[in-house]
């Protein structure tokens, strides 16, 4: 896999982003660096691990509009990223488009936090219990299913 | 598994730099306490973290990158 470090905010089609992730994914614990594969069309992402294959997973980014304003990072959780209260974070949800055949799911617990500028990543779960592991975000596509 | 008998202020250390301190007992049955650890190892109530790791480990099942080439990616414009 070809992996490009790039410092540009929009990401070009087939470009790679490469991010550590220091406590890995849940589930995945020995996936620390991701990188981010953008087809350059639609609003979803494939961050793919590169220490495990088989950790390959779809994002949208929040939606403001839909889900009220950003999680806020702890002081712990901005250490992990290495950012500073002026660091620009980036948050996406992370989607289970296999659940369910008539949604496509996204996990409103365990967001997925990116410090771009310092190019790392942290799936930040929440204590809340309200906030939905299967949040219904968009129909199934017809030829995707 | 290993299993102690600890007084409140006793310390359980898990290898070089994780350590499990006793706090209180509240109520005769709940036990408060600390856990000292490196940043990079989570620590999650065991019910919460299943969840979320069962959830992440389902949102792979398939071939991701197949569902977004055959028309994931239009429908979410």
């Amino acid at each position: 896999m070809q992996v490009v470090e790039k410092t540009q905010v929009t990401p070009e089609k087939d470009t790679v982003l490469a991010f550590d992730f220091p406590q890995g994914i849940a589930g995945f614990s020995g996936a620390k660096s991701f990188a981010f594969i953008y087809a350059g069309s639609g609003d979803l992402l494939c961050l793919q691990s590169i220490d495990m294959p088989e950790a390959s997973f779809i994002l949208t980014p929040w939606n403001e509009s839909r889900l009220g304003a950003t999680p806020k990072l702890s002081s712990e959780q901005q250490g992990l990223l290495q950012a500073d209260a002026d660091s620009e974070i980036i948050w996406f949800l992370v989607l289970n488009p296999f659940a369910d055949k008539d949604w496509v799911t996204a996990n409103l617990r365990a967001p997925i936090a990116i410090c771009e500028s310092q190019q790392t990543g942290l799936q930040c779960i929440a204590s809340d219990t309200s906030l939905e592991l299967r949040y219904r975000w968009m129909a199934q596509p017809k030829a995707a299913t | 598994m290993m299993v102690f008998r600890q007084k409140i202020g006793d310390v359980i250390r898990i290898s070089d730099d994780i350590r499990l301190i006793i706090h209180d007992i509240q109520d005769g049955r709940i036990v408060r306490f600390g856990i000292e650890a490196p940043a990079e190892i989570p620590v999650h109530r065991l019910e919460i973290y299943e969840l979320i790791q069962q959830e992440n480990q389902a949102a792979v099942a398939g071939d991701a990158m197949a569902w977004l080439n055959q028309g994931g990616h239009d429908a979410s414009r």
